[in-house]
């Protein structure tokens, strides 16, 4: 009996800690703790992964979204000034947005998961959870493989790192020489 | 000669179905060992830091309180731990109390995943290399967090140095690990160890085990923020950096985390790259084998994890500290093109069996 309700409890912990600690993160005033509570929101999912059986994709969520993501984000927000940053009343426009985009997300999500092709596709191609066999699905190019994805994920993330050297590039550096001192 | 592994997660579990509540006295045990042995370990590290530097310095170090100085540690962290705790007015005092708990978690959960000996690690994940990585990015968060929550022009400054030279020098010291990992054909920490029984991968993976581990070193080292990486809180110019603000207890815990880190940076290295708990063995010679097997696992682990820490205390007091630029150019147009050159040669040397005792 313990072993059956066990697993139920800390799913219910979980899923309670990441949606207060949401809550928290869009409510929140203070951009930096909000980003506090937004690792926790990543960690918990991780948790929940490893709930799943799927112990790799827990570490790899933990990696990037709380050591990398997480990170950069308050990085980020060191960098600017925290007034600029506070920002208590959105206006109208930006709430209707922000609704729209949220309703959005949330319809086409649904559509997504209740969709009876999205369920058996999710299932067929799911990749035997040891670590060898994810990264031989990730590059495989047959029927079941996610070669495709794979690559084009790269080129996307490629382009936002070249996009990212332009932005950060100085202008000036184009037309003066560069100065060695020493 | 094989090698049971069993770790004290393990142990629980075969104690679980008998009786629960000796397990959940297991794992309060467990959870004691851990906490005394971080205590106990940070209190050597500390002494032998003073130690080390003293004597390259030709100086005695500490001498008076105790035999050579022995209890001048316990007096220190007793005067520490009777400071007043002291959180800057217009700081933000959640994170700033936040801050050195996260430092200490990320070096503590590490710890968790370390193989000492086949006895004595507790627990034995299928995704150990990948956990060890992941979790010690909690550190790097806490530093940050501490440096922004004093609100304090040096420490915020020194929290960007430390941010933006653990982000960089991760990039190399998964590299190096990934070297390893190819070769062992595994991310379990003891099955790293277990797949070095003919030999530790710096030697056996000739040059590519050489050049990873001393990528692995150099990046571990900027990684723990110490000399000649320590900008994050050179004295010199930013007081103390992110922990300026700090006192009593939490600055304890970030100081204890540091020299903790560095523990478990040794114990990593020795793990992937010089056999950890594994005897030295040369191939398949079994008479000298068998001598190396009579010394116990968990001295060839404090051994080789001793040799490594005295390496990088050896680091701290020889090399001057490096300015910002040069930090960021040794790591994007050296260690870097280096290690992904690395990663592609020993990938080849698996391919190909290229490697002393393949298969």
């Amino acid at each position: 009996m313990l072993a059956s309700v066990f697993p139920t409890l800390v799913f219910y912990l979980l899923a309670a800690i990441s949606l207060s600690l949401a809550w928290s993160v869009v409510t929140g005033r203070r951009i930096l703790r909000a980003a506090v509570s937004l690792m926790g929101v990543l960690a918990a999912s991780a948790g929940l992964y490893l709930l799943l059986d799927s112990p790799f994709l827990a570490g790899v969520q933990v990696l990037v979204y709380v050591g990398g993501i997480v990170v950069l984000l308050v990085f980020a927000v060191m960098l600017t000034r925290t007034t600029e940053l506070l920002e208590d009343h959105p206006t109208r426009g930006r709430q209707l947005i922000g609704a729209v985009v949220a309703l959005t997300f949330f319809g086409l999500s649904y559509c997504m998961m209740t969709a009876p092709a999205f369920a058996d596709r999710a299932l067929s191609a799911l990749p035997k959870n040891d670590v060898a066999a994810i990264g031989r699905a990730l590059l495989d190019t047959g029927e079941n493989g996610y070669a495709l994805p794979f690559e084009v994920v790269s080129l996307l993330l490629l382009a936002a790192m070249i996009g990212g050297i332009v932005i950060a590039r100085k202008p000036a550096a184009l037309s003066k020489p560069e100065v060695h001192n020493g | 000669m094989s090698w049971q592994v069993k770790t004290m997660a393990e142990r629980t579990g075969d104690l679980l179905p008998g009786s629960p509540w000796t397990a959940v006295l297991y794992v309060l045990l467990t959870i004691l060992a851990v906490t005394a042995f971080v205590t106990l370990c940070g209190l050597v590290l500390i002494y032998a830091e003073r130690k080390v530097s003293a004597h390259f310095q030709c100086r005695l170090g500490p001498m008076r309180v105790g035999w050579h100085g022995l209890l001048q540690t316990i007096a220190d962290t007793i005067k520490l731990l009777l400071k007043e705790d002291i959180v800057p007015r217009d700081a933000d005092a959640l994170l700033h109390i936040l801050a050195p708990v996260l430092s200490f978690a990320g070096m503590l959960l590490v710890m968790i995943a370390l193989p000492m000996s086949p006895s004595i690690q507790v627990a034995d994940m299928n995704i150990g290399v990948l956990y060890v990585t992941a979790v010690s990015g909690l550190g790097v968060l806490g530093i940050l967090l501490g440096g922004w929550s004093s609100n304090n022009k040096w420490s915020l400054l020194g929290a960007m140095r430390a941010g933006a030279q653990i982000i960089s020098y991760e990039v190399s010291a998964t590299l190096a690990l990934l070297v390893v990992v190819l070769f062992a054909g595994t991310l379990q920490l003891s099955g790293i160890v277990q797949s070095q029984e003919t030999g530790w991968w710096i030697w056996r993976a000739h040059g590519c085990g050489i050049v990873a581990f001393s990528i692995f070193m150099i990046a571990g080292t900027a990684e723990i923020n110490r000399t000649p990486f320590d900008l994050a809180e050179g004295e010199s110019e930013l007081t103390a950096g992110f922990h300026t603000e700090y006192s009593g207890l939490r600055f304890s815990f970030f100081f204890l985390s540091e020299f903790l880190n560095m523990f478990v940076l040794a114990a990593m290295a020795s793990t992937l790259f010089l056999g950890g708990w594994m005897p030295l063995h040369v191939g398949h010679f079994t008479v000298f084998n068998g001598i190396m097997d009579l010394l116990p696992p968990g001295l060839w682990f404090t051994l080789k994890t001793s040799a490594v820490i005295f390496l990088i205390m050896w680091f701290r007091w020889t090399f001057p500290r490096l300015r910002v630029d040069q930090l960021m150019r040794l790591e994007w147009k050296i260690l870097l093109p280096i290690g992904f050159v690395n990663l592609f040669v020993s990938a080849a040397c698996v391919v190909t069996g290229f490697y002393f005792f393949a298969g």
